[in-house]
């Protein structure tokens, strides 16, 4: 195997499991209390803000930040016991999920002092929310070919123009990490003059407008910046770094729990079917996807473990994501072809209603966050292919 | 002492020619011989059983060499399955260059003997089918039932008819008549005859890994040499995307796998375990044998070449020490033992 895609094994830690027992328990509380319901694909379409404070109430956001940020200096490993179970339960973790994941972590790593200490705090209280202004109209896969602009004004601030789209709950968070191009495009550094801003919401000039999905749903937005005027302050990091950047915050976005068990409560519902019923075939359809969830699971806990240690896996990040993503859709349709259950959200069988979130849902898991023709050309270049 | 260990049996592989597998040449018994003589066939053994000593990582990385090697030798029943169940019934182990193979599928009932010879005695009925290595091994582990529960005898096979059948790759894996022979045997719980059926599910994972990552490996350096339209075939988007997915299967089953032997090595109960692993494992043969052959054109597909001999094997060792259907529904089962709410509980546990 090239060291390039070699993981080394973890150790399960007690203090990983401690923790997860604490947040099965407080599930299991607030699933009886009623304050959610269990769904698929919660880290898109679950917000809940209310859910989001009492996580971090109980310091399980921020995870691995140092204190003086609101953090709790715990390990990745920890973290990612808990990402686990609030997934599993189908918890509606979508309001901070992106902030708690990458955008905290990409401040901590390029942020200054004040933006730090005014915003990391905030996040890890469950109460500052993210998003990621990255795509564009024009630019999905090809991200360095974006087209939207900050210039410097007389007084030192950024004058933002141009348009983001697919950004994610856009309509309920604070902040959008926004990668910008400010220096014109170099058709022979395609990589350079690229920066990201930190930009409020709420300023003059942003506006969001809904992009719906194929259900209905109202989970990603365009976001129109014209003339929007961010303080100068609010570069992340450094001018022309942006590139760099946002390859570093992929590692994080790539590689959690939630690029394979985005579909897992369509697993739970199927196992109380094959519980039922006893059927030799349907319980080796339940074998079969949860060997293919456990492999998933020591890869993805050793790219925690990498993280513990510092490094950045990007290229094992890129092919877990494929692996995982392709797993959470291929779900739908073993578990469709052992039951004969028709998908509705009407359904009156539990089955049938996770059938058909996780079917109207099922063609983002393989595009979101980088689609997987581009993750496998990563691999590729993992390989030594390219 | 791992990497040396590796060392040397790489070193005794690259000695010898790939072995084509006919029914007259059911086995590289020179192969054999010289692991036996370096004393390969006994790690994991304990000196004071004759053995050379070492740990199960080393015996499990002995096993994973020999298999990329495509050996045609029973290192993976003797050293992962059969030695360690003799030992830990304590019964006699056999001279570590004698090979021993296992027949844990049982189809074999064994009978106490009352006629002096002490508890330890069984007479064993019946035929031992799907035997790795039939023929060839001198010694066979057959785990019997008896009315008194599961048994574990030790036969001296040498010389005993034997009927041939071959898996995809010219193995043996032909049946044995036991009718009426006695053997040495112990008696074990049936959460003990689980976890020997379990060892040889992890034992055929274990290669499959090894074997898969090899494919790999001979993939991607084929496409770095063939070229067509100019350009090695590895230049190409489409070649690239497969190669990718395959790297895929390969990295997942290789942490699975190499997980479950780990949870093994700190005592963990190793049936669910070995069950995802070896459903794993298997599951990815589809995808890495199809496309290794896709990228490889023609060449691959003769016997001149050397991808076959991993390709077959992989998929036979698939469905063999247990299908991967059977095995995926030990562990459908044994997720589902609390009850379906406990299923992600149980998910956790199982690594
Ligand atoms: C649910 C969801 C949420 C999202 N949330 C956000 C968000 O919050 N913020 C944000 O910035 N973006 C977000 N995205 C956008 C996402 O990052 C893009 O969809 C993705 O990068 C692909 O871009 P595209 O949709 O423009 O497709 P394109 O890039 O146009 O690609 C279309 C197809 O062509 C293939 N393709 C493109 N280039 C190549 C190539 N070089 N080689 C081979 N195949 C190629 C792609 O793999 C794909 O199959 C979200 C998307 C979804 C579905």
């Amino acid at each position: 195997m090239p060291s390039t895609l070699t993981l080394a094994p973890v150790v399960p830690s007690a203090a990983a499991e401690q923790v997860r027992a604490e947040v099965r328990e407080f599930l299991a509380a607030e699933l009886a209390a009623g304050t959610f319901t269990t769904h698929v694909d919660t880290w898109l379409s679950g917000v809940d803000p209310a859910f989001s404070r009492k996580l971090g109430e109980r310091g399980w956001l921020g995870m691995t930040w140092p204190r003086r940020y609101g953090g709790h200096e715990r390990t990745a490993m920890e973290r990612y016991a808990v990402t686990e179970e609030l997934l599993a339960a189908g918890a509606p973790v979508a309001a901070h999920w992106i902030a708690d994941r990458q955008s905290g972590p990409n401040l901590l790593r390029y942020g200054t002092e004040a933006q730090r200490a005014e915003i990391l705090p905030r996040i890890a209280a469950g109460e500052c929310y993210f998003v990621i202004g990255m795509s564009e109209p024009d630019s999905g896969s090809d991200l360095a070919s974006i087209r939207t602009r900050a210039t410097r004004n007389g007084d030192g601030d950024w004058v933002v123009n141009g348009a983001k789209v697919w950004t994610s709950n856009a309509h309920t968070s604070h902040y959008a990490i926004t990668l910008v191009r400010t220096s014109p495009a170099d058709p022979a550094h395609r990589h350079a003059g690229l920066s990201q801003l930190l930009v409020d919401l709420s300023l003059p000039g942003i506006t969001v407008n809904p992009i719906r999905i194929l259900d209905g749903g109202h989970h990603f937005n365009e976001v129109v910046f014209d003339d929007v005027v961010v303080p100068g302050d609010m570069l992340l990091g450094e001018e022309g770094n942006g590139w760099h950047q946002v390859t570093a915050e992929l590692a994080f976005e790539r590689s959690g729990p939630e690029r394979f068990l985005s579909t897992y409560p369509l697993i739970a519902e199927f196992a109380r079917r094959v519980a039922d019923s006893g059927d030799p075939a349907q319980l080796a359809t339940l074998g079969r996807v949860s060997a293919r969830l456990l492999a998933l699971r020591q890869l993805s806990l050793r790219i925690a473990g990498a993280l513990d240690r510092g490094e950045l896996p990007d290229i094992p990040a890129a092919l877990v994501k494929d692996v995982g993503t392709t797993f959470e859709a291929d779900v739908i349709d073993e578990v469709r072809r052992a039951v004969d259950v028709p998908a509705s959200l009407d359904s009156p069988d539990p089955l049938g209603r996770a059938l058909a979130e996780a079917q109207l849902h099922a063609p983002g898991y393989t595009l979101r966050g980088g689609t997987n023709e581009i993750l496998r050309g990563i691999v590729a270049r993992g390989l030594g292919l390219r | 002492m791992r990497d040396l260990v590796v060392a040397t049996v790489r070193d005794i592989l690259a000695a010898h020619e790939p072995f084509v597998l006919t029914r007259e040449r059911p086995w590289d018994s020179g192969l054999w011989a010289e692991l036996a003589e370096a004393g390969l066939t006994g790690v994991g053994i304990p000196e004071e059983a004759g053995g050379s000593g070492g740990e199960l990582a080393d015996a499990v990385a002995i096993v994973a060499t020999l298999a990329a090697g495509a050996a045609a030798v029973p290192v993976a029943e003797q050293l992962l399955v059969a030695a360690p169940a003799v030992l830990a019934a304590d019964l006699d182990l056999p001279a570590p260059d004698e090979p021993l193979s296992a027949a844990v599928d049982g189809a074999v009932t064994a009978e106490p003997r009352d006629d002096g010879d002490g508890p330890g005695s069984w007479t064993l009925i019946g035929t031992a089918t799907d035997v790795a290595w039939a023929g060839v091994a001198q010694h066979l582990v057959v785990l019997a039932g008896s009315p008194v529960g599961p048994v574990l005898a030790l036969v001296d096979v040498a010389g005993r008819e034997t009927t041939h059948a071959a898996n995809l790759a010219g193995e043996p894996r032909g049946s044995l008549v036991l009718q009426g022979v006695t053997a040495a045997g112990a008696l074990l719980t049936e959460r003990q005859a689980d976890e020997l059926r379990a060892r040889y599910a992890l034992a055929r994972a274990v290669q499959l890994s090894a074997a898969l990552e090899q494919v790999l490996a001979w993939t991607v350096q084929y496409a770095g040499e063939r070229q067509q339209f100019g350009r090695p075939l590895g230049k190409f988007q489409a070649v690239q995307m497969q190669l990718a997915e395959m790297a895929g299967e390969v990295t997942a089953v290789a942490a699975l796998v190499d997980s479950a032997v780990q949870a093994i090595e700190r005592g963990d109960s190793p049936v669910l375990a070995a069950a995802a692993a070896k459903v794993r494992a298997g599951s990815a043969v589809e995808v890495v044998a199809r496309l290794a052959h896709q990228v490889h054109g023609a060449i691959g597909f003769t016997q001149e070449h050397r991808l076959h001999h991993l390709t077959r094997r992989c998929w036979s060792w698939r469905d063999e020490a247990g299908t991967e259907t059977a095995w995926a529904r030990v562990l459908g089962a044994g997720l589902l033992a609390d009850g379906p709410d406990a299923l992600w509980p149980a998910l956790t546990r199982v690594l």
